[in-house]
């Protein structure tokens, strides 16, 4: 009877929040040419594509874009290209038509319930071309209340970092593409790796990207691979625990593991107990992942720093 | 390698430790050293590639071991509050090496949370000159970790510095237990460590910040350091009992997507059960018959032979990092 009364009171909270916090959201991604640099040795300026929230920009990877549970999202997506685009939500939007050069589309999600979680955004189009191109993102959602936890009831953090892997195959794909040339997809030989658009010399300082924290927190890691090779993510100072894969909750007691693989436009939320002083690298453990062209530790890696 | 010739002798063996219990409860220090030597190894196709790999036997003219030696700490059950401790030398003595900036070695105790000074990583402070790694596993920490150099490891994993390293149970006697945790459940005759490598020969000459690491084609594809290409040329083999429990403990060192299976003469899977991942016990077991382990996982999975003769085959199909598509498969055998 007690538990009966208890959950009654959780649910009515539960809608109370999700009532109280439901808000239109509104974002605006332009589609642009531009470049990205990997700085530091073995990097590059190289061609890319990419969606902005400033017009004229081109960001590898996209904006992250924000809401809660029970929010409506307006995602007005521009093509200021000059080939065809379009915006697919993974798991929350289906169009995948076309938005021709110049033109526009506008994407409604209404994020129902139990949709709190880390969404991978991509142009599905041109045999994987234009997402090589550098044309993703992550949609984050919060669960109803705003608050730090995975979703509602579930795993509760200090902070959070989305952490987006990829890859790019300078001479072959972003040179040819970036030229208007056609690239041969059946060779794909990525020699920069990315995480959040960066190489590793620079995530491994990047605020966004580092685990930096003190004891005693949890930090929430939400992890989409955006490339097109599986990329295996070694954690060292502490195990982590896979609350999500692939978008669908994990019941507790959580897998626990110090290395994670992602294969291509998955998707995995990790839990990152801070129980130790230090420093510790993460790192693929995937050899010329770790690399840009070859220059060892510029490629797909950060740090946990734990104070 | 370790085997457990059958279970009577285990029994004897575990009355032993029983009867010495009051004597030997006591928690044991591991001193255990290594070195680094070269060690030329011929392929199947008839090319020689150069590796380099630990070795206890730090003789001048010794060779290195693919994978190097078996390192094990004992863990003991909770609320015991026993420990083991770990203590590995890397003894630089005479090792090959890079020039700088990536000269020297380490160790690094993969899927041991150990404080930063243990924790092998150049970039954090390890010095590349030797060492001593310490690691003290709690209750909750058995299975398979593997340890190996942090320095410039896209060259040096490739060049064979790895070994296996095993949180492996022990009662409060202080003995090891033929388990891979403390659930009885996970209780083998047999056990065998499957440590997956690959090896792209461009990679062995390569050295520095060279774009040759940018590019990954490995030629070679090993299970515990030799390549087993076929079923009658196996790259690891178990002469087991039938009706008798297997652990493997699949040690992942490889750089591509790799399958285990278990199979028989007539390529039909046979269910095999994983209890441990990374090191950490899983809640549920779980029975499958194909596991995906990637570069730097481990898992622990254990099957019980048939009740007639025959021959199975554990083996690892390693895959393409875009696409998944099959490179080679390499393979074990065990009979009963
Ligand atoms: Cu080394
Ligand atoms: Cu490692």
């Amino acid at each position: 009877m007690k538990r009966l009364v208890q959950s009654t009171i959780g649910l009515l909270l539960a809608g109370l929040a999700s009532i109280a916090s439901a808000a239109t959201v509104n974002y605006t991604l332009y589609i642009s040419a531009g470049s990205i640099t990997v700085n530091g040795t073995g990097g590059t300026t190289m061609s890319a594509w990419g969606y902005s929230d400033v017009a004229g920009t081109t960001k590898v990877p996209g904006p992250l874009l924000t809401a809660n549970e029970g929010d409506t999202v307006n995602i007005t997506v521009v093509n200021n290209h000059n080939i065809n685009h379009n915006f697919v939500a993974q798991g929350l939007t289906t169009d995948a038509t076309a938005i021709a050069p110049g033109g526009n589309k506008v994407y409604t999600i209404n994020l129902g319930s139990n949709s709190a979680g880390t969404y991978l955004y991509s142009d599905t189009l041109n045999s994987n071309i234009n997402r090589e191109m550098g044309m993703y993102g992550v949609l984050k959602v919060k669960p109803a209340d705003g608050g730090n936890t995975a979703w509602t009831g579930g795993p509760a953090y200090t902070f959070d970092r989305v952490w987006v892997v990829s890859e790019m195959d300078k001479p072959r794909w972003n040179d040819v593409a970036g030229a208007g040339g056609t690239v041969n997809t059946g060779v794909y030989k990525p020699n920069y790796f990315l995480m959040n658009g960066k190489g590793g010399f620079d995530a491994m300082h990047d605020a966004a990207t580092t685990v930096d924290g003190l004891l005693g927190q949890t930090a929430l890691i939400r992890i989409v691979n955006a490339g097109q090779q599986s990329s295996s993510l070694h954690f060292h100072g502490n195990h982590f625990k896979v609350i999500k894969s692939n978008g669908v909750a994990q019941s507790a007691p959580y897998l626990e593991g110090d290395v994670i693989n992602l294969p291509p436009m998955s998707t995995a939320e990790v839990t990152y107990y801070l129980n130790q002083l230090g420093d510790y690298p993460m790192h693929v453990h995937t050899a010329q992942q770790e690399t840009a062209n070859g220059v060892y530790l510029n490629g797909v890696a950060t740090m946990i720093i734990m104070k | 390698m370790k085997f457990v010739k059958n279970a009577s002798k285990t029994a004897i063996l575990s009355a032993i430790a029983t009867l010495g219990l009051a004597a030997a409860a006591q928690a044991a220090t591991i001193n255990q050293s290594v070195c680094v030597r070269s060690l030329n190894k011929t392929m199947s196709d008839g090319a020689s590639v150069t590796f380099w790999g630990f070795t206890s036997n730090c003789g001048g003219m010794s060779s290195g071991l693919l994978p190097g030696p078996l390192v094990e700490v004992g863990v003991y059950p909770a609320g015991s509050g026993l420990t083991d401790t770990l203590n590995l030398t890397l003894n630089m003595a005479m090792a090959p090496q890079e020039q700088a900036p990536y000269n020297g070695h380490t160790i690094h105790l993969h899927g041991a949370d150990v404080a930063t000074a243990e924790d092998g990583v150049p970039e954090t402070g390890a010095p590349v000159t030797g060492d001593t790694y310490t690691w003290t596993p709690k209750s909750n920490e058995t299975g398979s970790y593997m340890y190996h150099c942090h320095v410039h490891t896209v060259k040096h994993l490739e060049m064979g510095m790895y070994g296996p390293m095993i949180g492996r149970p022990k009662n409060t006697a202080g003995v090891f237990l033929n388990q891979l945790t403390h659930d009885a459940a996970t209780a083998y005759n047999y056990v065998q460590n499957y440590v997956l490598s690959t090896v792209d020969p461009a990679y062995h000459t390569a050295t520095g910040d060279s774009t040759v690491f940018a590019d990954y084609n490995p030629k070679y594809f090993l299970i515990s350091g030799n390549e087993g290409k076929t079923t009658a040329a196996p790259a690891q083999t178990l002469a087991a009992g039938v009706n008798k429990k297997v652990a493997l403990r699949l040690i992942g060192i490889h750089s591509v997507n790799g399958t285990f299976s278990v199979k028989d003469a007539s390529g039909n899977a046979k269910p095999f059960t994983v209890y441990t991942h990374d090191g950490r016990a899983l809640a549920t077991p779980v029975t499958m018959t194909s596991l995906d382990v990637s570069p730097g996982q481990r898992y622990d999975i254990l099957f019980t032979t048939p009740s007639t003769t025959g021959t199975w085959y554990p083996q690892v199909t390693y895959k393409n990092l875009r696409d998944g598509t099959a490179l080679s498969t390499a393979y074990g055998r065990v009979t009963f």
